[in-house]
């Protein structure tokens, strides 16, 4: 028997939720005195609630994040980067800038009493360009963070006593990290960033200051001449205030961490 | 404590309140993912439409016509979007393709997968039409007055579509041995 449209109208009115009493009452005589009706309205009913069962995704963490830092800022807010932009907008201050950060890194090697040649010899330049993606699998030890000041990833590995700690954050606001260490073996080896323009960064004995604003890929190296349990922990701070904090290990291979 | 509606925000992005915007964002980041992914089925590119479709929002908030809702503005754009990626990667015709190459026979398809998954690739296997209307009722929970006013197109025209596209994933589900 054939189903009049009429009634695979109200077939589909029901299934919708948009179906008055009316309608209804028209239905059930229809699907009653109808065997192909109620065919009908039983694999229509079916479909329906695979299509209303299907898994909601959460979007990706640095999506907002993202879209955030790319939206135009105010005019105050452009008129400051702008200045920031304007500095750094020509080769010969860009040059005289990443000189700056190198020699402010390399004195605050020296400085702090940390600089050895087997650290130097590790990282060849201490300010440069990282171009991989951060690989993530056994011995990587990462944080996700999803704050509204700041997200993303923060990834500690290791390549024989080099610790690389990989950074890869969007943040809605200036932000610094504050990164420290208690073991006195480990120093601070060099740091590197990608398409990264204005980073700014300081190191003194067991502690690295970082300052995010944006999308920002930055990889902080770190001497651990012992190759011994490290534990970095991180201070994410927004206004001052600490925003949120966590901490990534390194743990010998073999070593379950206790 | 109440939050602002929709109409508010928008009033107070318009004076460049970017908060406000965030909470919009907030607010519609998920729905539009969700939409984007199910008319694209990737989530890579689920992704870049969700920015760009935000992106465009705030870049045309000055063309925003009060007299509709806010979620209706973003969906319309939403499914544009994605409609606009399909074309122009050329993408549209491979789904279909790789939709109708999962599995090898009925017996297969019953086995490897679960309902939802052979929905999913039925979903894909439909016109975008079609499709950006099932998603607007089963992934964003549109009326279909909601369904009319995202897509400009009168009731009955949404009430045919949907059945149409019911009747296609029918078909294909069958196609598969899932119905």
């Amino acid at each position: 028997m054939a189903v009049d449209p009429r009634i695979i109208e109200l077939i589909n009115a029901d299934i919708d939720g948009e179906i008055s009493s009316d309608d209804k009452q028209e239905l059930a005589a229809a699907l009653a005195a109808n065997p192909a009706a109620q065919a009908m309205h039983a694999e229509l009913t079916g479909l329906s609630g695979s299509l209303n069962e299907l898994p909601d995704l959460d979007p990706p963490v640095h999506l907002k994040h993202t879209i955030m830092a790319a939206i135009p800022k105010s005019e105050a807010q452009q008129r400051r980067t702008n200045v920031i932009q304007a500095i750094f907008a020509s080769p010969p201050m860009r040059y005289a800038a990443m000189f700056a950060l190198g020699s402010l890194i390399t004195m605050t090697l020296i400085s702090s009493d940390q600089a050895s040649n087997s650290a130097f010899n590790d990282v060849t330049g201490l300010v440069g360009t990282i171009s991989s993606e951060v690989p993530v699998g056994p011995g990587i030890h990462s944080a996700r963070i999803d704050r509204p000041e700041v997200a993303g990833r923060v990834s500690l590995r290791s390549s024989g006593p080099l610790l690389i700690v990989d950074f890869d954050l969007v943040s809605s606001r200036p932000v610094e990290i504050v990164a420290t260490y208690a073991d006195q073996t480990v120093w601070f080896n060099g740091f590197a960033q990608l398409e990264s323009p204005g980073a700014s960064i300081s190191a003194e004995s067991g502690r690295v200051t970082m300052q995010v604003e944006g999308k920002r890929r930055y990889a902080l190296f770190l001497h651990n001449a012992g190759e011994r349990k490290v534990s970095i922990n991180l201070e994410f701070q927004a206004d001052g205030k600490v925003v949120y904090d966590t901490a990534v290990q390194y743990t010998q291979p073999g070593d379950s961490g206790g | 404590m109440d939050r602002p509606d929709d109409k508010t925000l928008m009033e107070r992005c318009l004076k460049g309140d970017r908060r406000a915007f965030e909470a919009l964002l907030v607010k519609y980041e998920k729905p539009v993912y969700n939409a984007a992914y199910r008319m694209l089925h990737n989530r890579e590119d689920a992704r870049d439409v969700t920015q760009t479709v935000f992106l465009k929002v705030y870049e045309n908030l000055d063309q925003y016509n009060p007299a509709h809702r806010f979620f209706s503005w973003v969906y319309r754009i939403a499914l544009n979007e994605s409609i606009n990626w399909l074309k122009k990667s050329g993408r549209q015709e491979a789904l279909e393709h790789e939709a109708a190459d999962q599995g090898g026979g009925p017996e297969q398809q019953a086995n490897d997968q679960q309902l939802g998954e052979g929905m999913e690739a039925a979903l894909m296997m439909i016109n975008s039409d079609y499709r950006a209307v099932i998603v607007l009722k089963h992934v964003l929970g549109c009326s279909y007055i909601e369904i009319s006013e995202v897509l400009d197109i009168p009731e009955k025209t949404v009430k045919s579509r949907l059945y149409t596209a019911r009747q296609q994933l029918q078909e294909r589900l069958t196609e598969q041995g899932l119905h």
